[in-house]
């Protein structure tokens, strides 16, 4: 009877000294995820892109509802607008329809002299679309969640794009859901040029809507309007995608308006450039000769 | 089906209805809106729901719900893995060693409660994010996000207390 009475005193105590460092142990685990988080090692990755792919599919159930509201609003909305909008597109129109004759001639032009000059024209992209169903924005991060059905072709760093612009990459990819890093997070730096000028720099999320334009040189010469696209610097982006329009010009501080609106994604494209795997393939290739000359 | 298991099957979705709602409430806020606003100023449903549920059902809502929803959090935002752990988490520190001011009080007298520890919380996780970063996150957004989390907190309350009234039995 003692020893009953002694195990069971014992195991008590234990479970209060649980229940009472409970809450300190599970704030050390907090801890210990943002640090391995930091360190950047594959772990969380990998777990979370997982547990991504768990959850997600809940989202996905919930989207339908909000979408057929969505919808219906819209419709109506939409209806009022038809009359303004034909004018529009009546008018944009006849542009494109001008602008085309000249893009022809262009590239019929741009074919001759890359002949002459025997350029070897960049890999051709193929894209993925993938359906967004989770969107994230707040004051500590800026992503969205995209069903790309276990697709193959997804990879990790890969551009993404809305019908306007870059609005962000591949941060995860799960069997059937991806997460992308929204170039307002500040996670993106991505490197970029000014159209007009050539100025180089990279354009930094910060939480915001409105990133901003970092280690531009000081001598650059730069004006509101200026369209920013890919340098194509560091390889992971392609060079020329638009990306955004400067709107506002300080001594520190040049921010950048975002061409894809980010507020109403409903598709996004995912592109392979094939650059990722290129510079893979271009460093196998670098240490082949490496290991030849040492031979 | 015997009437014993039936019981017992009910009053174990019972215990697990907190959770369940909590969830779903914090996926549903991630559905993907058409509007520059509702996009960028999104109320913190998990907050809400991690103060509702400590306060008034302690019993079926304990510690490690809130940390698994504050999981199942970090695993949809591309937030720091383990932020909005710790923000539940202080929020379950700061209500049930404060929950006794809020016996037998107004719903009033609850939700000033609410804005003040959501402020603190959303504070706390600010710096430990910045601090993460080695950088200041953008701060009127987040009191925007703090505003907006405090003025949706009523519907979250009201939707909260019909189910523990209508589909949970009593503490206890």
């Amino acid at each position: 009877m003692k020893r009953r009475k002694v195990l069971f005193i014992h195991l008590s105590n234990i479970r209060l000294l649980v229940k009472k460092f409970a809450i300190v142990i599970l704030f050390i685990s907090a801890f210990a995820m943002m640090l391995i988080n930091k360190t950047d090692t594959v772990i969380i990755e990998k777990t979370s892109s997982v547990a991504t792919d768990v959850v997600s599919p809940l989202i996905d159930v919930l989207v339908i509802p909000a979408r057929l509201l969505a919808s219906v609003y819209d419709y109506v909305h939409e209806l009022k607008k038809i009359r303004e909008d034909n004018a529009l597109l009546r008018d944009e129109n006849k542009k494109l329809v001008m602008m085309t004759g000249k893009a022809r001639a262009l590239e019929i032009e741009n074919k001759l002299l890359s002949g002459l000059l025997n350029y070897t024209p960049p890999p051709e992209a193929t894209f993925v679309t993938a359906r967004v169903i989770a969107e994230e924005g707040n004051a500590f991060s800026h992503s969205l969640i995209a069903y790309t059905a276990g697709n193959p072709n997804v990879k990790k760093g890969q551009v993404v794009l809305s019908e306007n612009g870059v609005i962000g990459r591949i941060e995860q990819v799960g069997q059937m859901y991806s997460k992308i890093i929204l170039i307002t997070d500040i996670n993106s730096k991505i490197p970029v040029v000014v159209e007009r000028t050539r100025a180089r720099g990279i354009l930094s999320g910060d939480n915001t809507s409105i990133p901003k334009l970092v280690f531009v040189p000081l001598d650059a010469k730069l004006a509101i309007g200026d369209r920013v696209v890919t340098s194509g610097v560091a390889g992971v982006f392609p060079p020329g995608l638009p990306v955004g329009k400067i709107i506002s010009v300080d001594k520190n501080d040049i921010k950048v308006k975002v061409l894809g609106n980010l507020d109403r994604v409903e598709y996004v494209r995912i592109v392979d450039y094939n650059i990722i795997d290129d510079s893979e393939n271009s460093q196998d290739t670098s240490l082949m000769i490496e290991a030849k000359a040492d031979e | 089906m015997s009437e014993e298991f039936q019981e017992s099957l009910i009053a174990y979705i019972q215990k697990f209805l907190p959770f369940v709602t909590s969830a779903l409430w914090v996926l549903f806020s991630y559905i993907p809106l058409d509007s520059a606003v509702a996009n960028n100023l999104r109320p913190d449903m998990g907050l809400m729901c991690v103060f509702f549920w400590t306060l008034h059902r302690p019993d079926v809502f304990n510690l490690f719900s809130v940390y698994f929803l504050g999981l199942v959090v970090d695993i949809i935002t591309a937030a720091p893995f383990g932020s909005n752990v710790f923000s539940f988490l202080v929020m379950y520190l700061l209500v049930s060693n404060l929950a006794a001011y809020f016996n037998a009080k107004p719903f009033v007298v609850t939700w000033y409660g609410f804005s003040l520890f959501c402020l603190v919380t959303m504070l706390a996780r600010w710096l430990l994010v910045s601090v993460y970063y080695s950088k200041f996150l953008p701060l009127p957004l987040l009191m925007f996000s703090v505003f907006a989390t405090i003025a949706f907190y009523p519907v979250i309350g009201l939707v909260n207390a019909f189910v523990q009234n209508s589909l949970m039995k009593d503490e206890g």
